[in-house]
């Protein structure tokens, strides 16, 4: 940049105060104050009503019955802050627990390559969602719905016949009791996290999420993006889905069935927006334990599992309704 | 200047056409633009001026047409293959993404990533470099906004253009392309994003700025086209017309004395 002449005009506004890096965590923290506060609400409702929801067990077995799911929902964040939609991440799910099951009880190849081979299937069936999409122009929704059908058909055909149950010891490691599962969850959320706010495509996320023409006329690659961010959601699935399977000690094609809904759930919940441009997966984390402190502290209060989902409904459509209605119009 | 330079204009498009099924949107339209000038774009409304400086950008397939640059002859079908031959466009209700900060916005698609190998393998931004030329650059131009990590949405329709055309200050290496610059501002910031204008001139830019503004034509433009039902109806040096005769070609009235 060479000197420009100062134009003579007049300021475009008073100057606004702001700029400093306490002015940008104050800006951040008015972004997630209120889930973050919702949260701490429903935590001290059941506290205060449920004698043995105070323990510090039930708290980490809320974390640990949140961690494979919001595994998963970390991918659904990338994609939905994308303005995509991956219904098929059960699906895709049901096939790496199965592919992976086949790998080790079957082949029994060492345990690393089992989860190389689970976590590039999931890659493989996100990047065939997004490139279908952005070669065929079909909607999200309709692709990822036939994917949703046509994964779980090929999990099916895979499993039959096959008994896909104890797999070696330091497989099992991975997914047993709270804590090993809740590190990787907190290990995946942050590299999610960094990857959406500290590097190119996933900032990109965000550009095409908001507004896919600018960033199109901007020089962004859209459509090859929007490939990678489907490619994440498959993986994160398939490492969602590897963690099962190690918990469970055997895989089977019914599992995964609805994880896409309350992924989307507890993204919705955390604050990303349903229409792309906003979120991140801090809110989906904080998004996820709401549903299951829900979920756990309503069991306490012996409120049976079809009463949980008729809650879970109604707090989905309240979260969506909170996002259109904050939406400024346009 | 030397004769060859004034001679050969730096952008030369020819029989520029654009077609939506049945509906021409842009027939056989010619266009140059000078070395250092300003030319204006006028038109009625659906005239086909956004249409036109789409297709010479790439932001549309053109339907037919050539464009040269320097006399030479340049493909341009993407806008990456508009900004890489140095033109930079502001489009109409299309320069910034709400959701993104002003940072982002100003760098979107030409991120500074840092300058380590883990930086150019996974693509991680330098935001403080980022910031730092951004406020250079306010400054030099007098925006007045510092909250530059506040979405795009939580500012008023002045400073988002100002920051639109800051956009092209940075970027734009020979030609600057503004569609409807001063589109739903107030008097003051017309005046300001005006003034921007005229710095990218004085910064050595070529400029071509569709307006509905005559006062703006007569003001800041040195040549001025205009846009009829998708033809083009007359190309004029500011300093022969006055508004009105504008006005005339614009609507048409004029048509008899034009041919
Ligand atoms: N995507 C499209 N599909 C069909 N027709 C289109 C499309 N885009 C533009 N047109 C038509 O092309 C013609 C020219 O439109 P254009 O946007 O270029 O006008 P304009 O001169 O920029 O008008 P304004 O002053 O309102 O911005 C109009 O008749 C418009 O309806
Ligand atoms: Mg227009």
């Amino acid at each position: 940049m060479t000197d420009l002449p100062r134009p003579s005009a007049p300021p475009v506004s008073a100057p606004t105060p702001g700029g400093s890096n306490l002015d940008v965590l104050k800006h951040q923290f008015q972004q997630i104050w209120q889930v973050l506060a919702a949260l701490a609400l429903i935590y001290m409702v059941f506290f205060v009503l449920s004698e043995p929801f105070r323990s510090f067990d039930t708290l980490l077995s809320i974390f640990g019955q949140a961690a494979i799911l919001a595994i998963l929902a970390c991918g659904t964040t990338v994609v939905l802050i994308s303005g995509g939609l991956d219904l098929s991440v059960g699906s895709i799910f049901a096939v790496v627990g199965v592919i992976v099951g086949i790998v080790l009880a079957e082949y029994r190849l060492p345990v690393p390559v089992a989860v190389l081979i689970g976590l590039a299937a999931g890659a493989l069936m996100g990047a065939l969602n997004g490139t279908i999409q952005v070669l065929t122009k079909v909607p999200a929704f309709i692709v990822t719905l036939g994917g949703l059908t046509a994964y779980k058909g090929i999990a099916e055909i895979l499993a039959s016949g096959r008994d896909l149950s104890r797999f070696p010891e330091n497989f099992q490691v991975l997914g047993s009791g709270y804590l090993v599962p809740m590190g990787i969850m907190f290990g995946v959320a942050l590299l999610t996290g960094l990857f959406l706010t500290k590097t190119r495509l996933g900032n990109h996320a965000f550009a095409i999420g908001g507004n896919e023409e600018v960033a199109r006329l901007s020089g962004v690659n859209v459509r090859k993006s929007r490939i990678y961010y489907y490619m994440i959601g498959g993986v994160l699935a398939a490492t969602a889905a590897i963690l099962e399977v190690s918990k469970l000690n055997f895989a089977m094609p019914a599992r995964g069935q609805s994880y896409e809904l309350f992924a989307i759930a507890a993204v919705v919940i955390g604050g990303t927006s349903l229409f792309g441009g906003r979120g991140g997966v801090g809110k989906t984390l904080i998004g996820m334990l709401i549903m299951q402190t829900i979920i756990v502290g309503l069991s306490y209060l012996g409120v049976g599992t079809s009463v949980q989902r008729i809650a879970i409904g109604i707090i989905i459509i309240l979260a969506v309704y909170w996002d259109v209605w904050r939406r400024p119009a346009r | 200047m030397t004769q060859a330079d004034t001679a050969t204009p730096l952008l030369r498009a020819r029989g520029i056409t654009k077609h939506y099924g049945a509906v021409v949107a842009l027939d056989a339209v010619d266009l140059d633009l000078h070395a250092g000038e300003v030319l204006g774009v006028v038109g009625d409304n659906g005239a086909g001026k956004s249409t036109l400086i789409k297709a010479l950008t790439g932001a549309i397939s053109k339907t037919a047409g050539t464009v040269e640059m320097d006399g030479k002859d340049i493909q341009i079908t993407t806008p990456t293959e508009a900004k890489a031959a140095g033109i930079e466009t502001v489009y109409q209700d299309l320069a910034l993404v709400n959701e993104l900060s002003i940072t982002k916005n100003m760098y979107l698609g030409r991120e500074i990533v840092r300058d380590t190998l883990f930086g150019h393998l996974f693509g991680t931004l330098d935001f403080a470099k980022m910031d730092t030329e951004i406020r250079a650059l306010f400054q030099k131009l007098d925006i007045r906004i510092t909250d530059i990590y506040r979405e795009a949405e939580a500012f008023s329709g002045g400073q988002r253009q100002a920051v639109a055309l800051a956009k092209t200050v940075m970027f734009g290496k020979r030609i600057a392309i503004l569609d409807e610059p001063t589109a739903a501002l107030g008097v003051r910031e017309s005046k300001m994003a005006m003034d921007l204008v005229r710095s990218l001139k004085d910064h050595g830019l070529s400029v071509i700025m569709i307006t509905h503004n005559m006062q703006h034509v007569m003001n800041y433009c040195d040549r001025v086209m205009v846009l009829r039902l998708g033809r083009l109806a007359a190309v004029r040096d500011v300093a022969d017309v006055d508004g009105d005769t504008l006005v005339g070609l614009i609507t048409g009235a004029a048509e008899d004395k034009v041919a």
